[in-house]
Parts: structure tokens; sequence; C-alpha cells
């Protein structure tokens, strides 16, 4: 009931900025993936299979959108992307997000098994934090926050830290406050709890 | 610094790892003052739009405006448009936070170009000029250009002024507006670096200026919780100034305000006290009567930002020296405000009176546009920046 009360909200904040029929395109976003190979990294169909990478399949085009733009603005820094977002234009990259988020989220074929004490804790935590708010309560992600269940648990844990040390922002800083102060114990459960969804 | 509470002190936190790493863990910021009856509430602020919106989705067209005003798509292709400042030979620059470019556009024989001027800064929301230099404002940072106007293709490497600010690290409410006084002072805020919390009352939710190479800093107002937009009378050279109110304290309270500082230092109220009426439901500790009220309430969560007055004689005589707002719009508010250009004028006791504008960017609960900043030009005309289109309208009045 909660649930879908809350998915019924986004629903409506999802659609509050009406602009005219979409110029990006998933075909051409495809065209450009393979060509700059982004699939090495992030896989054929978008679930990587390469550690501390994410898997883009499924992610709300935004998220794409927003960090290649910061990455190729030099604002968030992280070496292996930089010459792939150099040069990129504003369509391209609207494109690329298209895409990903139009290919089907899924696990990573190595996910591993549940640990069930990590569940327990991770899904315990991600109450407390009220993860859901913003990721939504299944964790798909919508506008500028990423799509959790399913990602790489390697990928989660990199990016938690990255956060929590403050070594990372997003487009804003809401994240490295909502892990801030937490253990890498507790950021290990967070990112198994979510990988397993 | 900051008094460390168990819920509240974010920033402090963040700023200060070691000493605060031993304490409690602070609430997160989408929590600070948040009430448990709201703890699932989706509100959330609206994501940035950061790529180059086409001129022919740029929708000038819903603009609504009194009678005999028009409104015209004046420059476009800058994602990120915000605050605007203007060259003494008329260029328009435009200040940025997420995207952290500087732009600058000229008038080319009717048309206008549009230049990057600055990029890779940490929100480069101040933008001012003065003898020939533009002044850039970032988090933590602030450059020099000297005599831009005639370096426009290559700006070449700013003064370094950044030591001599010296101003606060903190990204939460950490970017800035400034603006040059009538004394060639460099004003601008600090906000505070919460929604809500207990602060320092000499380091955070000040008006401030400064001589321009950085030092003589003063203070000149306090307990201003974030003012993204001031300007000083064109009479009586008093300074004017928006402030944002805190969020999660309900849909139709505090409300932002407009205010104009009587006297140095004077104080208006956070976190005690907000809109000179309304007691902080979080934060004990100072009474309202003891602050300064507001000149003027401009409504619940609507985000005023950018605020001048008009002093050019293009619009009718009973414009001259009222103040247009630009308020950007809420998201910590069920029914959509704000979104819009409002009108303050004066009664004949010179009591404040705000009236719409520039309305037709808010259609229901869906927004189609984010008004950030006003800038009159020479000929009396009005800009408005768009942070959502990355688009500055022109605003002319014909009889």
């Amino acid at each position: 009931m909660r649930a879908a009360r809350i998915l019924g909200a986004a629903a409506v904040l999802a659609a509050a900025f009406a602009s005219a029929a979409p110029a990006a395109d998933a075909g051409r976003g495809r065209a450009l993936a393979e060509e700059r190979h982004c699939i090495t990294c992030h896989g054929a169909d978008g679930r990587s299979s390469t550690p501390e990478i994410p898997s883009l399949a499924g992610m709300p085009d935004q998220v794409v959108v927003l960090q290649m733009i910061i990455m190729r603005e030099g604002l968030r820094v992280v070496p292996p992307m930089m010459e792939f977002a150099k040069g990129l234009t504003d369509s391209q990259i609207e494109d690329l997000g298209a895409y990903f988020a139009s290919l089907p989220p899924g696990p990573p074929d190595d996910r591993g098994p549940r640990d069930p004490a990590k569940m327990q804790a991770g899904a315990a935590l991600a109450e407390r934090l009220r993860c859901g708010v913003c990721h939504l309560p299944d964790y798909r992600g919508r506008e500028q926050m990423p799509r959790l269940a399913g990602q790489r648990e390697d990928y989660l844990l990199h990016a938690m830290r990255q956060y929590r040390d403050n070594r990372r922002t997003g487009t804003d800083t809401q994240m490295n406050a909502v892990l801030y102060g937490l253990s890498d114990a507790d950021l290990a459960a967070l990112a198994h709890y979510m990988a397993q969804q | 610094m900051f008094r460390i509470t168990a819920t509240l002190g974010l920033a402090a936190a963040l700023a200060l790892p070691s000493l605060a790493m031993a304490q409690q863990a602070p609430a997160p910021a989408w929590a600070q003052g948040r009430p448990a009856s709201m703890a699932n509430s989706t509100l959330a602020p609206v994501p940035p739009k950061l790529t180059v919106t086409p001129p022919d989705q740029v929708p000038v067209n819903r603009i609504r405006l009194p009678e005999g005003f028009k409104a015209e798509l004046w420059a476009h292709g800058m994602p990120g448009a915000r605050m605007m400042a203007l060259g003494s030979n008329g260029t328009v620059f435009v200040g940025t936070r997420t995207i952290g470019r500087v732009y600058a556009v000229t008038d080319q024989g009717g048309q206008r170009q549009v230049r990057i001027i600055a990029q890779g800064l940490k929100q480069p929301n101040g933008v001012a000029f003065r003898d020939g230099a533009l002044y850039v404002v970032a988090i933590n940072q602030v450059l020099r250009y000297d005599n831009i106007e005639s370096k426009l293709d290559n700006p070449g490497t700013p003064v370094d002024l950044t030591s001599a600010f010296a101003l606060p690290t903190e990204e939460h409410h950490g970017w800035k507006f400034t603006t040059f006084g009538p004394d060639g002072k460099l004003y601008m805020q600090v906000g505070a670096p919460c929604n809500i919390c207990e602060i320092d009352e000499n380091r955070h939710a000040l008006l401030v200026r400064f001589n321009p190479d950085g030092s003589g800093r003063e203070i000149v107002a306090r307990g201003v919780r974030n003012s993204v937009g001031m300007a000083h009378h064109p009479q009586t050279g008093q300074l004017w100034f928006t402030s944002n109110g805190r969020d999660w304290a309900g849909e139709d309270e505090p409300e932002d305000i407009l205010g104009v500082v009587q006297r140095m230092g004077e104080h208006f109220g956070f976190p005690y006290c907000h809109a000179g009426t309304m007691q902080d439901p979080d934060i004990k500790g100072g009474n309202c009567s003891e602050y300064s009220p507001p000149a003027l309430k401009l409504g619940p969560h609507v985000a005023a930002l950018g605020m001048r007055f008009y002093t050019g004689s293009m619009f009718p005589a009973e414009y001259r020296n009222n103040i247009f707002i630009a308020r950007h719009g809420s998201w910590n508010r069920t029914q959509r405000s704000g979104y819009d250009v409002v009108r303050v004028s004066f009664d004949a006791q010179g009591r404040p009176q705000m009236q719409p504008f520039m309305t037709g960017l808010l259609e229901g609960n869906n927004f189609y546009g984010r008004p950030t900043d006003v800038q009159q030009l020479p000929d009396g005309s009005l800009l408005v920046s768009d942070e959502q289109s990355g688009a500055i309208y022109r605003i002319t009045y014909q009889r």
C-alpha cells in the first residue's frame, strides 16, 4: 500500500517537467556505445562483468546524462572515463542515456549467492537510511538517482566508499550526507542487499 | 565553530570529520528538520538540466506578461544559466552551478553570440562586474578577469583572490550571489550550511561585504538563511535582499522573504525565527521579537532568487524603482509554486506589495521553466534567465 502510494507520487514527479518530444534516440545511442566501446567495460547488454564498473542497463536516462556531463566537464574525475567522455556533444550524451535506459536491467552473470546475515543487516540499514524514498522502494531509481537493484556489488561498495569519504559528489551532496559515519561493514551489507534485489 | 547536536550539524560533520567521527552521526541533509510524519515524503530537489535545449523547445511562447509587455528569446544554448552581470560594453556574464561554467553573451548586430569563458569551476554562481573586470565567485573561490570584455575569446588566467576572501568551504548553500554596492564594495551571502541547524553567527547565514581585493570583510546582516539575490536601492542606497526559508516545516510556511538592511549587522532571525513571525519547530533559543522582520513575505518554498530594482525608462513610469524578483520554483511543496517573476511596488507609505509579472511557466503541477535572475539592459528592457532551458528572455514594453 505504502509502496504503491510512493510510486504514484514518483510518477507525478517524473512527469512534472513537461517538455516537447524527447530528442534523445536510443538507436543512435546504441551505435555510439558500440563505436566508443562502452560495452567493453559496461557489458554487451549493459550488465557489467568488470569489477567496480557499473551496469547501466535500465539506468534512469538522467543518471547517465548528468554523470557523463560532469565527467566531460572535468567536475567528476574518473580516469578511465575521461577519454570516452571527451568531445561528446550534449545530444550524443542524451542518446547514450536513452540507449542504456532502454536495456532490460538485470544482475551480472557472476553475481554470487545471498548471504543471509548481510541481507538482514543491509535491509535494516536501507530502512533506517530510507534509501527507498529517493531510489524508490524497489530501488530502480528515478531522475538523477541511480538504479541500485541488481547493480554490481563491488561497484556499489566502491561508489559508497567514495561518497562516505568525500572523494566524490553527485549533482549535489545528498549521498555524502546519507553515508556519513557508516563503517566498511555497513557499506558492504548495503551493497550486498542492493545487489541482490 | 559549530555546535554539533545529535540531530543537526551535517556540515560541521563534513567539515571536521576527525572530530565529528567520534560523535554521534548527524542526520543527513534530506532528513534535517524533517518531522517523522514526513519521513516517507517523496518530495525531492528538482534535478538540474545540463544539456542544451534547442531554441524551438524553449518555452518563450508560454510566457504571459501584463498588457503592453512582450517576451522574446534573447539568448540560448547555455545549460544551467543562472545569475547575470552586465559589463560596461554590454556583455552579459552568466554564472551557473552544477555545470561549472561561466558564459558571456554579446550582441552582434541583433544576434547574440554565446561563449564559455570559464569552466570546470565548483558552482560559479556569483558574477559581478566593475572597472572592466569580471569577478567570479564559486564555492570557496574568487577569481578576477581583468579587461575581460576585450578578450572574451581568450580570457587567459584570472587573478586568484581565493585566499584573500577566505570563504567557508561547505558546499551546502555554499554557492554565492555577488554584486557591487554603490560604495564600491563586493557584497555576497554566506548561506547556512544546512536546511536547519545551529550556526556560528559570525561565520554562516550572513550577508557580508569586502573590498574588491578581499580585504576588509564586514558583516552586513546576520541570521539570513540563504540569500541568492540582492540589490541596493537606487535612491536610498540601502541593501535589499531575498532569502529562502527552511524546508520540511509545512506546505505553507515559512515563506521566503524580501528584506532590507537598516543598520549594519542586524539580525533577521535564522535559525530561531523565520520570516519575522514563525518560531522554528526544532531550534529553540531566540524569540521572534528579538529579530528584524522582513519587508515582505514572498511565498512558501518559492525559492525567491535574483532581484533588481528597475531604473529604466522603457517600462511605464510606475515601474520606476520597483523590484523584479525571479522565483525559481518550489520542490518542498506538494502543489508547486513560484516558477515566475514577480513585481514589488511601493504604496504611498512606502510599503512594498507583490504582484505577478511574468507567468505561464507553471501549469497545474507541471513546470516549463525556472526563472533564476533578472537584469536590466541599458535600453530599459529586462532580461530573465531560465536555468531549466539554459536561456535568457528579454522583456520589452511598447504602449
